[in-house]
């Protein structure tokens, strides 16, 4: 298994929780940067022969915002560079009130067949103290343009004034509109967004509030059908999304774009944060890689119990075996011991118990050796 | 017999905390142009950084100047500076015993203080000539004949003369120097007799090995003559003798009534003590010195490293510290929930700060500090009687007749609008009222007996927020009375953790019980599992919170892939929780040790 991420860093404008990488202001420049994207996937090609891919996921930003025609560009680049595989798991990610028809057809078209839409709430109000530009009669205009295509919804929780049944609400109007993945994160109030001004005032609900609001989602979640197969991620049968299971199960990925991460041939590096930056690199044949380290065997083996112990599936220790050629009860055995109560093993896959899944920090930091 | 040299005058000088005493150091040194301006930094003599962060002094620093004065004379000043604190009063004999004569520098806008007082009559019982001299009047605040008046009456000292002065601006200050040629005697002594030379300090120099702090007594001493003290047989080779400007200045000799220092590749800091006396090993003088009052350790802790296993790189630290502070004494001790430490006895709550803050800062040593103690009587049934400083070691309930605790007698020194706040104080602390006075129309002196073990949680921050820092504070150890105490445990998770038990009055265990649970509640994060914190007298539990268990701590959103982030974040953490113990299955922050003695008033 191995992916390709493409980063499309521009919106309508930006969200007040926000602090990804992406430019309100600077949607000219889009056509300019979708070439350099075309172009780094060409410097990369030689590189990646032989590798075959079995996921596209195009983020942001809203990748819906720029012309369709870019998205069908690089689904052509990415044919004509690499080796995308046969009914491979193609994803856009998407906002309310900013595709229409010819967008839907032309992203079909060129065999995307997940489309991944940003509702967060489908109360109106809860929206506009997140600086959303749609409303949630939007979503399902926008599902109903998808038709019966695999869609996913995001939802937030930990918003201002939310309570469990506005949760509830929210999942349930995703589930009407036939979304069958719902990825469910709490807000975060980073450092220097405008919500943190509101965190820093106490008005967002606090971390145990944040837990009350996740069980009780979960909980309501599987009621509908939506089973969790990662900390944030629920899913109907058979439609768990490919892509995001390779990160956790520690496969390799081809990131594009500015700020894009990738993990290929044991190593792990990001492209420059700055769009200047990322087109100067890639017009003078340049990496714009800023990180780059080849990740040690030791941390190798923490990355996989990180990002294994994640998912519902947890981590098989005969997949750990192979991979690393050691065991990894004699690798981690004061973790394990310390935290064998939060801990179950059936057959010879171990994972978080489901109650201690939302406090996995303070387990996996024992891990860190 | 022949006299040192009449041009020798060795002094030092007292004052309070904030009265100018190091400016004024630093005025004399410029003036007898040791120091040249531009290279002056401010306060020469506050050498440690934490000294100067703080702005006291804590250890002594000599220095050595020539002035030429007005009878035509060059003379040869010794300073030693000395300490202002309360708890310093035994470094404040040190040097006194080095000196013959000391400047009483009295804040012409505040008077004289309580432990400033305290140091005078120390001065007194060790003959020394006391010039006062008036500091600060350059304020608009500065009452100069009232100053005076008050040295006149509550000292008994002539203040007629006495020098009036602005360190601050440099005013006067060659008047202070013509009165200390004036007026301290000359040392006396025989450069003849075999050597005498009374150890007042000592440190130790990766270089030299370990170097002495000395006042000549009789004799003198150079290079190459081979030395010993009198309480080791050892004998050393000199191998630098000299004075300080502040830095070391070697010379050829020291001669009697003269203060320099002595390197003879002294290796082991045990070798010599602070108090003794150095004498030639070839011709040895008959009989040291006086040395040194033994000074008695008032509050105990113990010390413990963060890492268990720099338990003797602590015990080099302490060591070293102990080589130039006679006062720290330490011996190993362990506790089940630290392990392996020493309890370590201070002359009061600052030493033991400063203490901890050397150990870390100087020795780059992380360390966990229990809570302090004082040391009771404990009289068993058995009729074995014994004193018990660690809380841990207290004998069971069932086997003590009775206790007593140590009582000091406070004097407290204050404008009379906050003598209401300050009775309430000592009322809470179970202090007795014995006396009030007033000096004059602005200030009074109370006198209280208080217990010991009142006074060294937050006595003294509490008194200087109660009189908005007017107030200020002696206390001397008068000796023990019987009283009602018990051993205050505290259960973290069900266990009890040793290093937080402490002894306390019985009516006092309830409040201090829930106080010190509250405490804990707030210091310790949530873990994965709920922690009962309770505390308990004799197995009854008193007082109980809970610290509840964390519910949510997973990571933010992973955008397109960025492990490299989420690790580093969890990285993080992980540097974070090194700060803490575990105590059995609780990780405790170390800052909580010392933070339960906060109130929460």
């Amino acid at each position: 298994m191995a992916g390709i991420y493409i980063h499309v860093p521009f919106c309508k404008s930006k969200c007040r929780y926000c602090d990804f990488t992406s430019y309100p202001q600077k949607i000219g420049f889009a056509d300019a940067y979708m070439a350099c994207v075309l172009k780094e996937m060409k410097l990369r090609s030689a590189e990646l022969k032989g590798k075959k891919f079995d996921t596209v996921y195009f983020g942001g930003g809203t990748p819906s915002v720029i012309d369709s025609k870019w998205i069908v560009g690089c689904m052509n680049q990415i044919r004509a560079c690499f080796e995308l595989a046969d009914g491979a798991e193609v994803t856009i990610e998407l906002n309310p009130g900013t595709i229409d028809q010819q967008k839907v057809d032309a992203y079909k078209h060129c065999a995307i067949n997940r489309f991944s839409i940003g509702l967060q709430s489908a109360i109106d109000s809860q929206l506009e103290d997140l600086g959303r530009i749609h409303a949630a009669k939007d979503f399902r205009i926008a599902c109903d343009l998808l038709g019966d295509a695999n869609k996913s919804a995001d939802i937030m929780i930990g918003l201002k004034d939310q309570s469990v049944s506005d949760i509830k609400k929210s999942i349930e109007f995703a589930s009407d509109c036939g979304v069958r993945h719902i990825s469910m994160y709490a807000l975060t109030p980073e450092d220097g967004t405008p919500i943190y001004t509101d965190y820093l005032n106490g008005e967002l609900p606090d971390a145990d509030a944040v837990a009350e609001m996740y069980q009780a989602a979960c909980k309501f979640l599987k009621e509908k059908g939506f089973l969790r197969y990662e900390v944030s991620n629920f899913a109907k049968s058979g439609a768990q999304s490919r892509h995001n299971l390779n990160y956790w199960r520690r496969g390799e990925y081809i990131g594009f774009g500015v700020s894009a991460s990738s993990f290929i041939f044991g190593r792990r590096f990001t492209n420059t944060h700055d769009l200047d930056d990322y087109m100067k690199c890639i017009l003078s044949n340049h990496y714009p890689v800023v990180d780059d380290a080849l990740i040690d065997p030791q941390d190798a083996r923490f990355e996989k119990v990180m990002l294994a112990l994640r998912t519902e599936e947890g981590l098989s220790l005969r997949e750990y075996k192979q991979e690393f050629g050691t065991d990894f009860a004699s690798d981690f055995l004061e973790p394990l011991k310390k935290n064998a109560k939060y801990l179950e093993l059936t057959n010879s896959r171990i994972k978080i118990k489901d109650e201690f899944l939302y406090v996995q920090n303070t387990i996996l930091i024992d891990f860190l050796q | 017999m022949s006299q040192p040299s009449k041009f020798i005058r060795n002094f030092c000088i007292i004052a309070h905390i904030d009265h100018g005493k190091s400016t004024i150091a630093d005025r004399i040194m410029e003036l007898t142009g040791q120091v040249s301006a531009r290279d002056m930094e401010d306060q020469l003599l506050d050498s440690m950084d934490l000294e100067r962060e703080r702005g006291i002094t804590i250890k002594l620093t000599p220095v050595r100047m020539y002035y030429t004065a007005k009878d035509g004379n060059e003379y040869e000043f010794n300073l030693i500076d000395t300490p202002g604190h309360v708890d310093f009063t035994y470094e404040v004999s040190r040097s006194l015993a080095a000196c013959e004569g000391a400047l009483l520098v009295v804040d012409a806008t505040q008077g004289i203080e309580a432990q400033t007082l305290a140091n005078v009559y120390l001065a007194l019982e060790n003959d020394l000539e006391i010039i006062p001299v008036i500091n600060k009047i350059d304020l608009a605040s500065a009452d100069v004949e009232g100053t005076k008046k008050e040295i006149e009456e509550v000292i008994g000292l002539d203040a007629s003369y006495a020098p009036c002065v602005s360190a601050k601006e440099g005013t006067n200050i060659e008047d202070i120097l013509e009165k200390i040629v004036e007026h301290i005697p000359a040392p006396q002594g025989d450069t003849e007799a075999p050597l005498k030379a009374l150890i007042f300090d000592s440190y130790y120099d990766n270089y030299k090995g370990v170097i002495l702090f000395v006042r000549i007594k009789d004799g003198s001493v150079r290079v190459g003559d081979v030395i010993k003290t009198f309480r080791s047989d050892k004998q050393f080779e000199v191998t630098e003798v000299g004075a300080f400007n502040p830095k070391l200045l070697p010379k050829d000799l020291l001669n009697a009534g003269e203060v320099g220092y002595i390197a003879a590749s002294i290796k082991s800091i045990q070798d010599v003590a602070v108090g003794d006396t150095v004498t030639n090993a070839l011709e040895p003088a008959s009989e040291p010195l006086p040395g040194y009052k033994k000074v008695q350790s008032v509050v105990f802790c113990g010390i413990y490293p963060l890492d268990g296993s720099k338990f003797n790189d602590l015990k080099d630290a302490l060591l070293k510290l102990q080589l130039n502070d006679a006062s720290l004494i330490f011996e190993p001790d362990t506790s089940v929930a630290l392990g392996f430490g020493f309890r370590c006895g201070f002359l009061g709550l600052l030493h033991m700060e400063i203490i901890q803050e050397r150990i870390e800062r100087e020795f780059n040593l992380d360390i966990i500090t229990t809570a302090p103690s004082v040391s009771y009587l404990v009289h068993k049934t058995d009729g074995q009687e014994l004193f018990v400083d660690n809380p841990s070691h207290l004998p069971e309930p069932a086997d003590i007749e009775w206790m007593e605790e140590p009582i000091v007698k406070a004097e407290i020194y204050s404008p009379p609008d906050y003598i209401g706040s300050i009775m309430d104080l000592c009322q809470e602390k179970r202090g007795v009222f014995k006396d009030m006075t007033y000096l004059d129309k602005k200030r009074v002196k109370l006198l209280y007996t208080l217990p010991l073990n009142e006074i060294i949680y937050d006595f003294f921050d509490q008194i200087k927020s109660r009189t908005r820092g007017y107030a200020s504070f002696d206390y001397e150890l008068i000796g023990y009375e019987r009283s009602e105490l018990v051993k205050l445990d505290i259960l973290l998770n069900g266990d009890v953790c040793d290093a937080l038990s402490m002894i306390v009055h019985k009516d006092r265990a309830y409040p201090r019980g829930r106080e010190l649970a509250e405490n804990l509640k707030d210091a310790i994060p949530r873990q994965l599992f709920e922690i009962p914190i309770q505390a308990a007298v004799g197995g009854k539990i008193i007082a109980r919170e809970t610290v509840k268990a964390v519910r949510k701590d997973v990571l933010a959103k992973c955008y397109g892939g960025d492990i490299t982030r989420k690790k580093k974040l969890l990285e993080k953490q992980k540097e974070g929780k090194k700060r803490m113990r575990s105590i059995g299955s609780v990780e405790v922050p170390s800052e909580v040790f010392m933070s339960i003695l906060k109130t929460n008033k």
